[in-house]
């Protein structure tokens, strides 16, 4: 018995991941039967206590408003993670190639990659007030330092043997940056693409939470007043599908890249 | 980053990973540089400020100016200490709880396949998400703030002490076999010996993570702590208060992490692996 639980085979983990799902699901069932609806919902539901699941789906195809709120999200997120890619990888090679500049402002970086960004929201709150543009500014910065500190350590990382060889032939920093700095450092730079996608999202409601309400964050907020938890626990599973997703997606690339970081790993 | 350059000098293998002979030049540089990059942004911030924004604005001399008042304050050291308890409260339960769940799913394997998707889709799940959830389960009180914080670290130290259990070389437990020890000594003396290190890679992750759950949970349930020091003195537009609120953040933030790696240089110094997240 013992054996066949503990054995690789296909059959087995296959088998074991479908009981810990069913397992997990049937728990959550007699949890979400047994509380009060305004405290907890189960999966499937019924008469007095509905659904998380039925819920999402109702969600996702016959819900207007929560179409909207989901694609608002969606939208907020890609602006802001798209300015934070786009601003922060190159400006990490930049600094990589100015020695001098990065030397000087990079503890700089590395005390706001620490820096919680959640505390800087009542500022931008303060300052920028409750326009759209706030909200995409706290994505960029839960997403910017990430890539920025990975982005140039990994430029900083390229073997100086590479750089004595380009140089000996007298290449163009156009071609230095085109086929020796931009493919060495993509793979770190997907790291720390990867790490942002996580507080991206994050900031994505931390952002529709505390600026103006819109979005996936209003729906949880409108859902949690109302106390209707499967509304709340519908979305929530929808972010977190949507973050797996994302996140999966940035690694499969990033596993592609991963192979020309030689040495490293 | 002078660890960096110590490890290069003594390991030839170091040398050839490039950058050695940029940073031996700015070894020579020394802290110039950073001092007068640091000295030029807040003058730009100064003086930008001064010109463009309303004046409640954070302007670094100002921030200067109230520091020490800030500091010396009841209700700035109240709010510290209410914020950091809750931190090192929550740290210690996830750190128990993520340890003896991380460490059961390393080294058996029917507990890792019925909970590993859980732990990751919840490590993966946005905290903030959970918030409200959070506060309805636990009341709008400091129970939800710590349960925030559990929950936002008990799942970094969960994954990290899996990968540790698993990561305990195979010699090891034959030579115990071997040696017939008991099952206990193979437990506390072999495998949570060696996922000590990723033990502390986690905490880091995690430290991280409770802070930032800690400052939310306080945004939202308006809980006195920084995270509310900082939110009601933004709202009075005394900015330069809430500045130091912030600093104070990073600091310890900055403080932990730097903890962490001095234990894992002083005491694993053959450790070297990212850190997940």
């Amino acid at each position: 018995m013992l054996q066949i639980v503990n054995s690789d085979a296909r059959w087995v983990r296959w088998l074991t991941f479908m009981s810990s799902l069913l397992l997990g699901a049937a728990i959550w069932e007699i949890v979400g039967w047994n509380f009060n609806p305004a405290i907890m919902a189960p999966l499937i539901g019924g008469d007095g206590h509905p659904g998380a699941a039925p819920r999402l789906v109702r969600f996702l195809f016959a819900d207007e408003e929560f179409r909207d709120s989901f694609l608002g999200s969606v939208k907020l997120f890609g602006m802001g993670f798209g300015i934070a890619v786009a601003t922060a990888v190159p400006l990490g090679i930049l600094l990589a190639r100015m020695t001098m500049l990065r030397v000087a402002v990079e503890s700089y970086i590395l005390a706001l990659y620490a820096t919680p960004m959640v505390a800087l929201i009542p500022f931008i709150l303060a300052i920028l007030g409750y326009d759209y543009w706030p909200k995409v500014l706290v994505v960029v910065l839960f997403s910017f330092f990430p890539i920025l500190y990975n982005t140039l350590e990994g430029a900083r990382s390229v073997k100086p043997e590479l750089l004595e060889v380009a140089r000996s032939f007298k290449a163009s920093e156009l071609s230095l940056w085109r086929d020796l700095y931009i493919p060495y450092t993509l793979p770190f730079a997907l790291t720390g693409i990867r790490q942002a996608t996580g507080r991206a999202l994050v900031g994505m409601i931390a952002a529709e939470f505390f600026l103006s309400t819109s979005g996936l964050g209003k729906e949880i907020v409108v859902a949690s007043r109302n106390f209707d938890m499967a509304a709340v626990l519908a979305t929530i599973i929808l972010i977190t599908a949507l973050g797996v997703m994302l996140m999966r997606g940035v690694e499969a690339i990033e596993k592609r890249y991963a192979a020309w970081r030689g040495i490293e790993r | 980053m002078s660890g960096t350059q110590v490890q290069s000098a003594l390991a030839p293998g170091a040398i050839e990973r490039g950058a050695t002979r940029v940073l031996g030049w700015a070894a020579d540089v020394g802290i110039g540089p950073k001092v007068l990059a640091g000295l030029a942004i807040l003058t730009v911030w100064q003086i930008g400020v001064g010109a463009l924004a309303p004046p409640f604005v954070a302007k670094p001399l100002n921030i200067i100016a109230v520091m020490p008042g800030v500091l010396a304050g009841r209700e700035f050291l109240m709010a510290t200490y209410y914020t950091l308890s809750a931190v090192f409260q929550g740290l210690a339960i996830a750190l128990i709880a993520g340890t003896v769940i991380g460490v059961a799913m390393g080294r058996v394997k029917i507990i890792d396949r019925l909970l590993n998707f859980y732990i990751n889709g919840f490590y993966t799940m946005p905290m903030i998400a959970v918030l409200p959830l959070l506060t309805i389960w636990f009341g709008y009180e400091d129970k939800a703030r710590l349960a925030t914080v559990v929950f936002a670290a008990f799942f970094s130290i969960a994954i990290n002490a899996r990968d540790g259990a698993r990561s305990v070389p195979p010699e090891f437990l034959e030579v115990a076999r071997a040696y017939r020890s008991p099952a206990y000594l193979v437990w506390f003396d072999i495998t949570l010996f060696s996922s000590l290190p990723y033990l502390i890679a986690g905490m880091r992750l995690a430290a991280g993570r409770a802070l930032v759950g800690a400052v939310i949970a306080e945004f939202f349930v308006s809980l006195d702590g920084l995270g509310l020091y900082i939110l009601a003195h933004t709202r009075t537009y005394q900015h330069n208060e809430a500045v130091v609120g912030v600093l104070m953040l990073a600091a310890f933030g900055l403080a932990f992490e730097g903890a962490m790696n001095k234990i894992t240089r002083r005491y694993f110094p053959w450790y070297r692996r990212d850190a997940r997240g």
